[in-house]
């Protein structure tokens, strides 16, 4: 994930060269370090390169890091004409090379040739079959064919070997959730926040499920990955503080005020009710008398 | 239900269609808002007026605690205009899947019980597709419509619901906006809880 201040940079940049500026190589590599997705541009702009001899003869061995990224991008814009001569020209530098092969099977995906794409990739994990990549294609794979459940089994079996693989777990937790297997999801933010229990994310995302899944346990549960969000955001977080809100009100609901910590969880709704309203006048002054009047429609702040 | 008729105004469709082109490879979704004119007594039949769209997520769209948010502060917006929430857009993750999803039949249900004559719009992928090349004036997405005793059901397949833009123009306009790349403005309620000084009602889009 980038910063702002490198998105802010990447954005700069990208205006400059859009504008016949250069610094097109520059760009290119910048998008590369912040792992931004700018296909369009980085077709343009590196295919410019590519088709101008000198400017590409100055890269030395960068120039095949360049087909590389063009192919990637091309594949994203539906240019699989310009993907394939770029794996071609690839292929021909580096035979036998599995890092053109995943270019190769992916290029069939692009094309939607689903079968050829895994006798690729059958083909290659045969050599190393723990190719990371690769168990992530067949993943990405079985989602881009709309089957959810069978996505879901290949990224618990890549999990059983690579347990510790952020990402991957936020993927079947997100997976879970599309298919509304809320209980599966909620297991997967547990075994992130065990990993990373200082990242305010995914004791929110934990939050947004448990508080979707509803009952009196959950909710309150829920209430408490709130709190701890906020705390780990130093209140910063608004998704947090509405959350706060919603699970008050869904507690009462179902408690009907009969709760014997009635006193700290008072406290604590309207603490999140106020710094809500700070936040809004400070930064959104237009939506203040609204959001005032939601929240005094739930009953948060009086 | 069956033969009311559905018109969306321009500004509705144009910002639901750039909400889902501003994320390409995501499922979006937002909600409607418009009126019901009924037949006082006339031969017409009742028609739901779509006269704005709030474009809500473009992640996660199976959580419920920012959807419940935004229905409430939606509509407690619209109101003092007295508009209602009259539908839900969807737009799904995948280009070739045409399918209405679980999570938007079941957010669907949500307001069709306060609103019997629900839209349920989904955005077709290989119309917005044809788009440029065409000159059909039929909107870019498909209706559903349902009744206490159906599901979800296309309402092109019997013909009797149907959908029609407010002004012909629609999709020309709508054209000249995708080709100055419009959608980059669109603000959604996700960006709103990111950035609270972000307005979910897009304001300046038409400006």
């Amino acid at each position: 994930m980038a910063t702002a201040v490198e998105e802010a940079q990447l954005n700069q940049l990208e205006i400059q060269v859009d504008n016949g500026g250069g610094g097109a190589w520059e760009y290119l590599c910048l998008v590369r370090k912040l792992k931004a997705r700018r296909s369009d541009k980085v077709l343009k702009h590196g295919l410019f390169i590519l088709n101008n001899p000198r400017a590409r003869s100055k890269l030395g061995e960068e120039e095949f890091t360049l087909y590389e990224q063009v192919a990637f991008a091309a594949m994203d814009c539906r240019r699989n004409d310009i993907a394939k001569d770029c794996i071609g020209a690839l292929f021909k530098k580096f035979p036998g090379s599995i890092r053109v092969g995943r270019l190769e099977g992916m290029l069939y995906e692009a094309k939607g040739a689903w079968s050829e794409a895994e006798k690729v990739y059958t083909r290659l994990l045969a050599d190393s079959p723990l190719d990371q990549v690769i168990l992530k294609r067949k993943v990405a794979m079985a989602k881009a064919q709309g089957n959810s459940a069978a996505a879901a089994e290949y990224l618990n079996k890549y999990l059983e070997t690579f347990m510790a693989d952020h990402d991957a777990w936020r993927e079947l937790a997100e997976l879970y959730i599309s298919i509304q297997m809320y209980k599966q999801a909620a297991f997967c933010y547990e075994e992130l926040i065990l990993c990373q229990p200082a990242c305010p994310l995914y004791h929110l995302a934990y939050a947004d499920v448990l508080y979707t899944m509803g009952g009196l346990e959950n909710l309150q549960a829920a209430k408490k990955y709130y709190s701890s969000t906020i705390n780990l955001t130093g209140g910063k977080n608004t998704r947090a503080l509405y959350g706060i809100c919603l699970c008050s009100v869904a507690i009462n609901q179902l408690t009907k005020g009969r709760n014997k910590d009635e006193k700290d969880i008072s406290d604590l709704q309207s603490l999140a009710a106020e710094g809500l309203l700070r936040d809004y006048k400070e930064r959104a002054p237009k939506k203040l008398s609204l959001v005032t009047t939601t929240l005094r429609n739930i009953k948060m702040v009086s | 239900m069956a033969d009311c008729r559905y018109q969306i105004s321009q500004g509705a469709y144009i910002k639901l269609v750039l909400h889902a082109l501003k994320h390409r490879s995501l499922s979006v979704n937002g909600l409607l808002l418009g009126r019901l004119i009924e037949n006082d007594g006339g031969a017409a039949a009742p028609a739901v007026q779509i006269s704005d769209a709030v474009p809500l997520s473009h992640s996660q769209i199976g959580i419920l605690p920012y959807l419940e948010l935004a229905l409430i502060q939606v509509e407690e917006h619209f109101a003092s205009e007295g508009l209602g929430v009259v539908g839900y857009y969807h737009a799904n993750e995948r280009h070739d899947d045409a399918e209405l999803s679980n999570a938007a039949r079941k957010i669907g249900d949500h307001i069709f019980r306060y609103f019997p004559q629900a839209a349920l719009l989904l955005l077709d992928s290989k119309k917005l597709q044809d788009l440029p090349t065409g000159k059909g004036r039929d909107p870019v997405v498909r209706l559903f419509t349902r009744d206490s005793s159906r599901s979800w059901r296309s309402a092109g397949s019997q013909g009797s619901a149907q959908l029609t833009t407010k002004e012909p123009s629609a999709n020309a306009v709508l054209l000249d906006y995708i080709s100055t790349e419009k959608w980059t403005e669109i603000v959604d309620f996700d960006d709103h809880l990111d950035d609270i000084s972000k307005d979910w009602l897009n304001p300046n889009l038409f400006k």
